[in-house]
């Protein structure tokens, strides 16, 4: 008879989750149910009715750590629904911004990993707010490439948290010459730098991957060879930026998006009949509590082609790349590999940024209701997707499936097989950013491609 | 002030214990925390154990602290997030309300609920509108800079010799007055027209339109205009305006206090 | 409160050797000269200065006495901004773009007293000024009495000097009148007892006349025809006023060889800050409640 053991709040990714997982008797996970607890603020309903101009604004704040991902691609299925084309350089200066938060994304995803790993060739894990080394050069050294990252964010985008920058029609602001050579400067110092981090990220990784055991609450826990491993699909919009429904040949069909509810994939009530008071720190849920994963889940299930996809780094680089290592390590193995992407990527398009060029696209029309368009970015953590519906200058209808969400089942699946004090370490791998997750599409009154999906 | 020529690390005996908890929020002020880079090696060397924070550390139980820096707002419909900020200020001596959603509410002031898998969770409140809160730090997302200097003061309030807590009182006590006013939970470019312009206070400066994190304020003849269909409640604006508060007594010593917080940042 | 001229390492009497700015300066070109040599240096990459407006036509052109901040990064922009209209121009707005879309590490920033308190609120609480405190590299204050809304200036120059704005050559206030010269020279001057009704309200609340929290603050008041006096308040102050000095920057005279020199300062300081300690009494007395005074919080 297998048992129930509860992590509860799952720690270092952003927002709140937690795991409810049906073990064997040996602790292998058999059913993994991975749920975000995190109280739905309703962003998509709270955007209703709104002026568009204040929408990306607001859901900008979506996310802090992934802001720009949601400022763009909120403008962008603002500017397909109603019609406009933005100037070249401004779409430049967007590329830029991606890029520079997806650095400091994959950098933050270090610091949330690490702790997990080994310095090769030891027994010590990784402990990034000692102030003892290697630790502290490893910590230094990301917390510059953040600062980097975020530098090139704050003047390209206006803030490095929430940018400013970005409009309807394109930009505010091109920036200075003397400010595109400032961007040049930091990128060109982060050439070195990152490269340094991935190789040092991947050797750490190959190294877990041969080890046997990891130390967890004081006890050896082996490692299986197929951690993570799953066998759902792909997902990913573009190898880079992402796309929109206006563009003719197109990398993904919305038509084949289902969205479930946590009713139907989520366990029913359960006893939690296992405890465990040495994982660390504060021990797993104490026996006997009652939980309800299906009814307490504050996310959405996404299906594409009637099953769960995963998106992110490993999925766009299977999808463009041909990458195929699968599982946790060659998840992560894929994240660090996009840090070089990036980084060159801005310096490309810093080349051909015009400073003097226009970045506002005059008149803005107003929208006429009858569009429903999308746009997607392919941010840090995987394919975002927000749907609009503009009308006369105000959001009409509004919704959006963020990488997280579309990361939640995959992941439960992606549990079963690995002993049940490693489910953390595979989430991780994930880069959960949980806050996002809570966001469900909606139903579309006038019963088009979403609204179909829905409803059969 | 004595204070500013001591050698500040001399006395850097007990640090205290900090937390970061995340109510309703979108993890930006945790990340503007972390925006200060290497300097956060040294509040942590320093200053501050790193006690509480899911984001960043394993702790699954909230511990007794000093300090509480809480994040987001709170949704009534969520027990579970209720009963934490209950706990929080039970276990915290000083309970910081850090960013727009926790001072103010910010965007989740528009959330109306309706939303699956939970649609009930429809009503957002700022921090203080449920516990007492001992100091705002406003603005979406907040600064590194207020942070650090937030956090720094509060150390030297609770462990600073006596000129240091004088300090630290000093340069605290409007944002602990902002806590507990009767607008700085409601703050939004309102508050700046009501307390402000509509007082005959403002002089043109233009501190708010630049510190306004969504351009939702302009300068039209030299005053400023809100786009009220812009503004996002953050409060900065408010905050920055030199007519929200100023002690002239303790600006006087500006240069001295900015290099009080580079020395102790080094 | 702090002394009426505030904490001071030196004062002085000082005007530019720079001919091409003594040229246009309004006495002794001391701002432009500083900012320019700081340009040049390398202490700023540029400056938020007040300058024609350029943005919004005023019946249907640009008016060269609407005051608008941006950022200088030549002294030839330097040069085109000198004229001051006396009416606001919000230069605080434009310090954190500097930083942004400028791409400004070192921000000069000039401005009257009140907009200095914005300045150094800024540095010390930047509620909403993330990657300011840190670039703000030369703070510098011109002293103040009042300033007046821009639609105040017209009417001050076109209802009581009986003058069209079109044909104004140059505003001044100082000595107790409001003074304008026209293109063919004709000079009016209006007592500022007659107009004191149209300044800007917020000024009235106003603590600081010498520009107590910059780092280096200037004006005519006490000084001969032609000179500026010249306070150097902070170290960042001390060090750009002393490099500007070896470079031959300015001719300095001592202020105490010269009348009306610190004392004529000193009574316009007094005057201002007594007179606006009083409106904010008064305040307390409006309606049965009072209003709110910014300096007390509770
Ligand atoms: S204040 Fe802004 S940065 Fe902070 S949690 Fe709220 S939305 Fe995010
Ligand atoms: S910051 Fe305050 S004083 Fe300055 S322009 Fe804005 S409202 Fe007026
Ligand atoms: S106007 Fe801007 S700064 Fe002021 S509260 Fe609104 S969003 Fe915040």
């Amino acid at each position: 008879m297998g048992k129930v053991v509860e992590i509860s709040p799952t720690t270092r990714h952003e927002g709140r989750s937690k795991l409810v997982l049906q073990v064997d008797d040996e602790g292998i996970i058999t059913v993994g149910n991975w749920i975000s607890v995190t109280p739905v603020r309703g962003l998509e309903k709270a955007v209703l009715g709104k002026p568009m101009e204040q929408v990306p604004k607001l859901l900008s704040r979506v996310c802090g750590i992934c802001p720009v991902a949601h400022a763009l691609a909120a403008v962008e299925a603002i500017e397909t629904s109603i019609g406009v084309e933005i100037p070249a350089d401004a779409h430049t200066l967007r590329v830029i911004l991606h890029c520079a938060n997806r650095l400091n994304n994959h950098a933050l995803s270090n610091i949330f990993t690490l702790p997990d790993l080994y310095i090769p060739g030891t027994d010590r894990k990784i402990n990034l707010f000692s102030p003892e080394e290697p630790m502290r050069s490893i910590a230094r050294r990301i917390q510059r490439i953040r600062e980097i990252a975020q530098g090139i964010t704050e003047i390209a985008g206006g803030e490095a948290i929430h940018p400013t920058n970005t409009r309807i029609g394109g930009m505010y602001y091109n920036i200075t010459s003397r400010a595109k050579q400032k961007l040049t400067d930091l990128a060109k110092e982060a050439v070195d730098i990152v490269k340094t981090q991935m190789d040092f990220m991947i050797a750490v990784l190959r190294n877990f991957q041969r080890r046997d055991w990891t130390e967890i609450g004081g006890r050896q826990i082996p490692i299986p060879r197929n951690l993570g491993y799953h066998s759902e699909g792909y997902l990913a919009t573009d190898s880079l930026y992402g796309t929109s429904s206006r563009t003719s040949v197109q990398s993904w069909d919305p038509d084949h998006l289902r969205e479930i509810r946590p009713w139907n994939f989520y366990m029913g009530e359960v006893t939690i009949d296992l405890e465990d008071s040495t994982y660390p720190i504060g021990g797993t849920t104490a026996a006997g509590t009652v939980v309800h994963p299906k009814r307490e889940a504050t996310n959405a299930i996404p299906l594409y082609n009637g099953r769960p996809v995963e998106v992110g780094p490993r999925a766009r680089m299977a999808l463009y790349q041909g990458f195929n290592e699968k599982g946790t390590i060659g998840q992560q193995v894929a994240r660090q590999m996009e840090y070089m992407t990036d980084v060159h990527e801005i310096l490309n398009r810093l080349d051909t940024l015009n400073t003097s060029g226009k970045v506002l696209t005059d008149p803005i029309p107003p929208g006429d209701g009858k569009t429903l368009a999308w746009a997607t970015t392919e941010p840090a953590r995987g394919t975002n997707v927000h749907f609009v519906r503009v009308r006369e200058g105000k959001v009409a209808d509004y919704s959006m499936i963020v990488p997280t969400t579309w990361n939640f089942p995959v992941c439960s699946k992606a549990l079963s097989g690995a002993p049940w004090q490693l489910a953390e370490v595979i989430i991780r791998g994930y880069d959960p950013c949980v806050s996002c997750a809570t966001h469900m599409i909606v139903l579309d009154p006038d019963k088009n491609v979403v609204a179909q999906n829905l409803i059969r | 002030m004595e204070i500013f020529t001591e050698h500040v690390n001399g006395i850097m005996i007990h640090k205290i214990t900090i937390g970061h908890i995340h109510e309703s929020g979108c993890t930006g002020c945790l990340a503007a925390l972390m925006d200060n880079y290497q300097g956060i090696f040294t509040i942590l060397d320093k200053y501050a154990d790193l006690v509480y924070g899911l984001t960043l550390v394993d702790v699954r139980k909230i511990p007794k602290m000093d300090v509480a820096l809480i994040e987001g707002s709170v949704c009534i419909q969520d027990k579970l997030a209720t009963d934490e900020v209950r706990e929080v200020r039970d276990k915290s001596s000083v309970v910081i309300a850090i960013g727009g959603c926790a001072c103010s509410g910010n965007i989740t002031r528009f959330d109306r609920g309706g939303q699956q898998n939970q649609p009930q969770h429809e009503s957002f409140v700022p921090v203080s509108d449920l516990i007492d809160v001992d100091i705002f730090v406003p603005a979406c997302a907040p600064t590194p800079e207020a942070l650090r200097n937030v956090c720094v003061m509060t150390y030297l309030l609770l462990r600073g010799n006596d000129e240091q807590k004088a300090l630290a009182g000093m340069y605290l006590k409007p944002l602990m007055d902002l806590a507990r006013s009767p607008y700085g939970s409601k703050a939004s470019f309102n508050t700046l027209m009501q307390e402000v312009i509509n007082l005959g206070l403002c002089m043109g400066c233009g501190s708010c339109a630049a510190a306004c994190p969504v351009r939702a304020i302009t300068m039209e003849y030299g005053k400023p205009q809100g786009l009220r269909d812009l503004c996002v409640n953050c409060g900065a604006c408010f905050s920055q305006c030199p007519r929200s508060f100023f002690d002239h007594e303790l600006m006087e010593h500006h240069e001295q206090i900015m290099g009080m917080l580079k020395a102790v940042m080094q | 409160m702090a002394a009426p001229l505030g904490q001071y390492k030196m004062v002085l009497f000082a005007r530019t050797t720079d001919k091409e700015i003594l040229r246009g300066a309004q006495n002794g070109g001391i701002v432009t000269a500083l900012l320019s040599y700081a340009l040049d240096t390398g202490i700023i990459d540029g400056a938020v200065v007040a300058a024609p407006s350029r943005s919004k036509p005023w019946r249907g052109k640009f008016d060269p006495w609407r005051s608008e901040p941006i950022v200088a990064m030549t002294r030839d922009q330097l040069l085109s901004a000198r004229k001051t209209g006396y009416n606001i121009s919000p230069n605080v707005m434009m310090i954190k773009e500097a930083t942004r879309s400028y791409g400004l590490d070192r921000v000069g920033i000039v401005g009257v007293p009140c907009q200095i308190q914005g300045v150094r609120k800024a540095q010390l609480y930047p509620i909403g000024m993330r990657g300011v405190p840190d670039k703000i590299a030369l703070v510098i204050g011109i002293y103040c009495m009042e300033v007046f809304p821009y639609q105040s200036i017209v009417q001050i120059v076109e209802d009581h000097g009986g003058v069209k704005m079109e044909s104004v050559e140059k505003i001044e206030i100082g000595k107790g009148n409001f003074t304008v010269v026209t293109e063919r020279g004709r000079t009016i001057q209006i007592p500022l007892n007659e107009t004191r009704d149209l300044e800007q309200p917020g000024c009235h609340v106003c603590l600081d006349y010498a520009a107590t929290l910059a780092d280096i603050s200037t004006g005519s008041a006490g000084s001969p025809a032609g000179w500026s006096t010249v306070f150097i308040r902070t170290k960042i102050g001390d060090e750009v006023w002393k490099r500007a000095m070896q470079a031959g920057l300015f001719e300095t005279k001592p202020i105490g060889q010269v009348e009306p020199g610190l004392g004529a300062v000193e009574k316009l300081a007094v005057e201002k800050i007594t007179r606006n300690k009083k409106t904010l009494e008064d305040r307390d007395f409006i309606g049965t409640k009072g209003l709110r005074n910014p300096y007390i919080t509770t």
